[in-house]
């Protein structure tokens, strides 16, 4: 069954421009000139309920547009997208009941406060009792390993431990689906592995749906069984990673064949 | 629908308890800011006491007159930035794509946004809102007033700091826009409305609506009327739907970012 369906999407962003120089300042605002870019270009694909995808690209191949257009930040231009049967774009609320974000690069806790207290504010977001959140919180920080440091605030926690409980606030409400936008960005190699083993851990025992994107091969390798490459906004191929390796180590093939698309 | 208010309303005051809560951590800070706020605002009855000397009233006001319009404008202002701070920051949540984190929230996005700050000075411009009050002559009559009306005033205030923060949906830097039409608004509260000639009467009781946050606000309390009272929360009403539909219809241009950030 698929839990995620996409059809024809599009998204232009248009972008003013500018000529260099004051004399460019100038004519920009007499004369302002505009393009058009595509950000994603007319991309159809499904996943399946339980599936671990890596969606992946080289920088401003349209990877991030897709996720958030996927999870409801962003309005598509055109085309069709089914969320667990739900439609981002208009009923936005009823999907963020399922799905959980964790964006490497954005942080949602709040940093001032304890993993304990931010758990407790997501918990009050999406409506979940106050004995049922603390029954949640006890699993999950058990699951995470988050016990040592529950209590201290979020400003003080190291990069890894934080990334954990960034996963620990996206899975408060058991999300069925979790994208993940560079889930290990700035993490070293043991936090990473932990990390991954934790989220083979979340797919195996809860089923959850993994959308990944990821700059890293070793979380695509590791993670996924299945790879969708995005370039230019095009997705350029949708295949198994199986299929993918050869005789050459999958860092080496997914460059080439980044180079390959931007040739 | 009823539960769905019930439980955005829980948020929002859960998000100003943690607010005020990171704010406690330094008792000092806290307490100074508070204080502080209250001692600026004091400053300003000086010039008042000034001009009075020279002339016995302006604008139909006399000092006590004076006072009430300061704890007006005091109050509502304090209230609007206590709770709904991060109005007068939505340009920068949208230019800088901070929204994302709220849009992936099963919560209303444009109330999770503009509460999810709280400026704590602006406790002591509550508070000094009050003490006016208590200058200018207490009842009970005109202490509930007074609370409806900075009610009424702090949601006119930051339902049109949301408004014109909003234009950065559509054009680049519309902080710049937002911040001269927000200070307008501010900077003219604390003058009497009387003071000023019919048209630019008419700008401030529709297009910046200070007259209405404001002034019509002392007035209704210094001198009663119905009309005026149903007037002020029917414009509160207005303003709130007017601030709800151009903040959606925005939301459709809205383009994220992928600037590194982090909420704090």
């Amino acid at each position: 069954m698929n839990i995620i369906e996409v059809k024809n999407l599009s998204k232009t962003f248009k972008i003013k421009e500018k000529e260099k120089g004051i004399k460019g300042s100038i004519k920009s605002i007499v004369k302002p000139r505009y393009k058009t870019i595509k950000a994603v270009n007319d991309i159809s694909f499904s996943v399946e309920k339980g599936e671990m995808l890596a969606f992946i690209g080289p920088n401003g191949a349209g990877k991030s547009t897709t996720i958030k257009m996927l999870t409801g930040i962003l309005y598509p231009t055109s085309g069709e997208i089914m969320v667990n049967g739900i439609n981002p774009a208009k009923q936005r609320k009823k999907l963020a009941y399922k799905i959980g974000t964790v964006f490497g690069q954005k942080e949602q806790l709040w940093t001032h406060l304890t993993p304990y207290d931010n758990f407790k504010f997501f918990g009050a977001i999406y409506d979940i009792q106050n004995n049922e959140i603390e029954d949640r919180i006890e699993e999950l920080s058990k699951t995470f390993e988050l016990e040592s440091f529950i209590n201290t605030p979020v400003r003080n926690l190291s990069l890894g431990q934080r990334i954990r409980c960034e996963m620990v606030a996206a899975l408060i409400h058991k999300p069925e689906i979790l994208f993940l936008d560079e889930p290990t960005i700035g993490l070293d190699p043991v936090v990473k592995k932990n990390i991954r083993k934790l989220i083979r851990k979340m797919n195996k025992e809860l089923g959850t749906t993994i959308f990944l994107t990821s700059h890293d091969v070793g979380d695509i390798e590791k993670l996924c069984k299945r790879v969708i490459i995005v370039n230019k906004g095009k997705i350029i191929m949708d295949d198994t990673i199986k299929n993918l390796k050869s005789n050459k180590p999958l860092e080496d093939i997914i460059t080439e064949i980044y180079q390959e698309a931007t040739i | 629908m009823l539960m769905e208010v019930r439980n955005q309303i829980k948020v929002i005051f859960l998000s100003l308890k943690y607010n005020i809560m990171r704010e406690m951590t330094n008792k000092i800070t806290f307490l100074s800011n508070i204080l502080f706020m209250i001692l600026n605002n004091s400053s300003f009855i000086i010039q008042w006491v000034v001009l009075f000397s020279l002339k016995q009233e302006i604008g139909g006001y006399t000092m006590k007159e004076i006072i009430l319009l300061w704890g007006i404008a005091s109050g509502t202002f304090g209230l609007s930035k206590i709770v709904f701070s991060r109005a007068f920051e939505l340009s920068e949540l949208i230019m800088e794509g901070k929204l994302d984190t709220f849009l992936v929230q099963p919560k209303n996005v444009f109330l999770s946004a503009i509460t999810s700050e709280t400026k704590i000075s602006a406790i002591g411009d509550l508070i000094y809102g009050y003490i006016c009050l208590f200058v200018y002559g207490v009842t009970v009559k005109n202490f509930v007033l007074f609370t409806i009306f900075l009610i009424a005033g702090g949601i006119i205030t930051a339902a049109f700091a949301s408004i014109v923060n909003c234009a950065s949906f559509w054009i680049v830097k519309g902080d710049f826009f937002a911040d001269a039409l927000s200070n307008i608004m501010i900077d003219f509260a604390t003058y009497p409305g009387n003071i000023f000639k019919e048209g630019v009467k008419i700008l401030f009781y529709t297009v910046i609506p200070v007259g209405l946050s404001n002034y019509l606000p002392v007035e209704t309390i210094i001198n009663f009327n119905l009309v005026n009272f149903v007037w002020i929360i029917g414009f509160t009403g207005i303003i709130v739907v007017v601030a709800f539909w151009v903040f959606y219809k925005g939301l459709k241009r809205y383009s994220s970012s992928n600037l590194m950030n982090s909420r704090i």
